[in-house]
């Protein structure tokens, strides 16, 4: 399988040459990240190439405030980095038993993870990101949860952060006005 | 402003943010509030045997099985009944939309609190269940009183409200969340902020559209939400109309964290898309899971003039 390398300048590497032009072939590429890789490489990724940014409708509005965000020390002690995993989960009931296969992309601290939605967008570009494991679920059972390795292409990388990125949105501000 | 409230529950903690909303409104108004859970689904027409909606077992139902889940409703809003004053528990067995529609009518409610989901979601797994909302959906869209959905601990909640969203397509049911957002934000002294989003895209599907023909359509939409809704505004001067053009679910999403909103209203959307084809619904669905402050769904008349 093809591999592309995600850099923390925000570059792709295919075949250890920097892509420039057309990144969306490499879209089905697995996916490998560099160990200094941080959330802002991605944005910067995104910013080196807009063609991918046109993948979900979120992120022009998280490029600006990507762009509004301060260059350096956006970081939380809430989170010790950021993954992307991947969940195979057998559900019994309530409907038909089914099987779903999705993408999250969560906050880890220890061995546990956490939901990202509630920290403030400035306080993650900083922190790392990581590529996890394939998580094997069944029928919602938390004690039969079966860990693998796996591997991420390009699309699921994009997608997984976009989609969770699209339900992030910091606290209101209690604004009394009146 | 709600002299009945009623609180649809799974009485589960997956509630407890749309709860402390109920709760707190239900003190705020000084309402009659039903804490009311459906917890089985009839096997069939007029049978003993029901299955468990948490569990999914055929079990024989009782007045003594109803008795326990009431019991255990109580025991998982302890903290918010310990506060509360006039107030009913209610759990029935049926089907849960059919049965909350049902109470809401025979109630006589002024308006229906609940979650956007009925079980503990991943965000990620949201797009492949439509468990996201099929319940609320259904209560959303023929509730004839305006329905609060929270999905997220409310930081303001109705005491401290300063910024009302109101996203309109111009349908009749928007006219509707129109009254409710306006009386809403009357009552309590907010801003209200009147907004429609231009799906350019829909409108013509394939045509390249030139900026100036963005710019007209902007204008007409400025031009129709005047002549529909300034004229009721009587004397309530505190607004602003923004028209932004894109996918309408995210420019209200972006609308509402730049206005830093602490309530959206929109009528569940009227171009309808079967629930089975569609895993995320309508506008109305993806504003409900992605918001940060609640969001009222209301499509009728019927409450929102005694609102």
């Amino acid at each position: 399988m093809n591999t592309v390398t995600l850099k923390r300048d925000g570059s792709i590497l295919s075949d250890e040459k920097t892509v420039e032009t057309d990144p969306l072939v490499c879209l089905s590429y697995q996916v490998d990240l560099n160990e200094d890789y941080i959330l802002r490489s991605f944005f910067r990724m995104l910013e080196k190439h807009s063609l991918l940014a046109k993948l979900n409708v979120f992120f022009p509005s998280y490029m600006e405030q990507y762009l509004a965000c301060p260059d350096d020390n956006c970081k939380t002690e809430n989170i010790d980095h950021l993954e992307l995993r991947k969940t195979v989960e057998m559900i019994g009931f309530p409907g038909e038993p089914r099987l779903e296969i999705y993408n999250s992309f969560q906050g880890i601290r220890g061995d546990e993870s956490c939901e990202i939605r509630s920290l403030q967008f400035d306080s993650l570009l900083d922190m790392p990101v990581k590529l996890g494991k394939l998580k094997h679920m069944v029928f919602g059972d938390k004690v039969d949860i079966f860990e693998f390795d796996t591997v991420f292409t390009l699309f699921e990388f994009i997608d997984g952060i976009a989609w969770e990125l699209s339900f992030h949105v910091a606290p209101t501000e209690c604004a009394l006005r009146r | 402003m709600f002299d009945k409230i009623l609180f649809a529950t799974t009485a589960s903690p997956i509630c407890k943010d749309a709860a402390d909303v109920a709760f707190d409104l239900a003190k705020k108004y000084d309402s009659q509030l039903t804490v009311f859970h459906v917890f089985a689904l009839p096997t069939h027409g007029f049978s003993q045997f029901a299955e468990d909606l948490k569990t999914g077992q055929k079990v024989e139902h009782d007045d003594e099985w109803a008795k326990r889940v009431t019991e255990e409703m109580r025991s998982t809003f302890a903290d918010n009944l310990a506060e509360a004053e006039n107030y009913e528990v209610e759990a029935v067995v049926g089907a849960p939309h059919r049965e909350i529609l049902r109470a809401a009518r025979a109630k006589d409610i002024d308006l229906i609190v609940m979650g956007s989901h009925t079980r503990q979601e991943d965000t990620a797994a949201t797009r492949f269940r439509s468990v996201v909302g099929n319940t609320m959906q259904k209560v959303a869209k023929a509730a004839r009183c305006p329905v609060l959905i929270v999905s997220r601990p409310c930081q303001t909640c109705w005491w401290y409200f300063s910024n009302i969203v109101f996203g309109t397509d111009f349908s009749k049911a928007s006219h509707s969340a129109f009254k409710f957002a306006l009386n809403t934000a009357r009552q309590i002294g907010c801003k209200l902020y009147l907004f429609h989003a231009c799906d350019i895209g829909a409108t013509d599907p394939g045509k390249v559209r030139t900026q100036a023909d963005i710019e007209e359509k902007v204008k007409e939409a400025r031009k129709k939400m005047e002549e529909l809704y300034l004229p009721e505004l009587e004397g309530f001067d505190n607004y602003e109309i923004d028209i932004w053009e894109g996918t309408p679910y995210v420019e209200i999403l972006k609308y509402a964290r730049d206005k830093q909103a602490d309530l959206v209203v929109m009528a569940h959307h009227t171009r309808e898309i079967d629930p089975e084809k569609a895993v995320l619904g309508s506008t109305v669905e993806q504003v409900v899971l992605r918001s940060a402050c609640p969001v009222a769904s209301v499509n009728r008349p019927d409450k929102v003039a005694a609102s």
